[in-house]
């Protein structure tokens, strides 16, 4: 667990380990929980926060627990448009997140980033209709969800700025408690 | 970098976007948000004084338009529920009883008289609706 991706592959080991397969699993449980948690409340939601703590942690293999989550999600409402969405949306969050993770020192960075994601979350979304509707559907659609947009990104400010630091200790802690490999 | 500065920064930058986004929507936003259908409405009442409005809607019938008309101000009305569906006895404030004396409120829709009531009148868009004071001639 403790040895990065380059390493490993010196060593011939494989990419995932026990470890990550565990921990991806519970990853992908705990985005589909908290959301499930919280769905009520609309464009409030910790799955931003969740992916990009998690993404810190565990770098790009954070992609499968993201994938998982919208594996999971389609398992229980089915099928949409949002189902695209969702399928690029999030792996961008984790791109980026992957982007800035030599900032990691302070939480200021992620907090701008959560909140921004939410902030353009439609405008992201809204690119199936552009291929559906042509740009003036996409538009339109953008638009009328622009006070939920900032909405999402105002709670997604506020939600960083209070668990990024102690969500990212729990983490550590949890990393010190592995076996060394 | 301070964490102060690090906090203004932040804070500064959401609020940026906070603020393009909202202008976006201001600039844009009301036209998505209006109704589909734009429709005439006109009132003649006993005096032959006519009153127009004109109002955006998606009713989907007459006495949705007048609902909303109502809630907009300076229109009002008041009606029975029969078996016939809606009856205006009233329209801003100007009460026609056919009892007393043949009086009646006639809807015309695009200059012909209504075959329905006020609460089945459908509402496409471009009609022209008046609301006319009749006395029924004996």
């Amino acid at each position: 667990m403790h040895s990065n991706t380059v390493s490993d592959t010196k060593e011939h080991k494989k990419v995932f380990s026990v470890m990550d397969i565990a921990t991806i699993g519970v990853m992908a449980a705990l985005l589909e929980v908290v959301k499930v948690a919280l769905q009520a409340i609309p464009n409030v939601e910790l799955v931003t926060l969740l992916i990009i703590v998690f993404t810190l942690y565990l770098g790009p293999k954070s992609l499968i627990a993201v994938w998982g989550f919208v594996g999971m999600e389609c398992a229980v409402y089915g099928l949409g448009l949002w189902t695209i969405m969702y399928v690029y949306v999030w792996p961008i969050l984790v791109l980026i997140t992957c982007l800035l993770r030599k900032h990691r020192s302070s939480q200021w960075p992620f907090v701008v980033l959560a909140s921004m994601f939410g902030l353009f979350f439609g405008a992201m979304c809204s690119i199936p209709y552009f291929f559906m509707g042509g740009y003036a559907t996409a538009l339109a659609w953008w638009v009328a969800g622009i006070p939920f947009d900032i909405l999402h990104g105002v709670t997604n400010f506020i939600g960083a700025a209070v668990l990024f630091t102690p969500l990212m200790k729990a983490l550590d802690r949890i990393r010190r408690l592995q076996p060394q490999s | 970098m301070k964490k102060q500065t690090k906090i203004i920064i932040s804070v500064v930058a959401v609020l940026a976007v906070i603020a393009i986004l909202a202008g976006v929507y201001f600039a844009l936003a009301p036209k998505a948000q209006q109704g589909s259908k734009s429709v005439t409405v006109e009132v003649v009442d006993d005096k032959g004084t006519t009153k127009p409005y004109t109002i955006k809607t998606d009713a989907e019938f007459l006495s949705q338009v007048m609902d909303e008309l109502t809630a907009a101000g300076d229109f009002s009305y008041e009606g029975t529920n029969g078996d016939y569906g809606l009856y205006i006895t009233a329209i801003n404030g100007v009460t026609a009883d056919y009892d007393a004396d043949g009086a009646y409120w006639s809807i015309l829709v695009n200059d012909e008289y209504g075959m329905f009531g006020a609460d089945s009148q459908p509402v496409a868009d471009g009609d022209d609706f008046k609301f006319v004071y009749e006395v029924y001639a004996q």
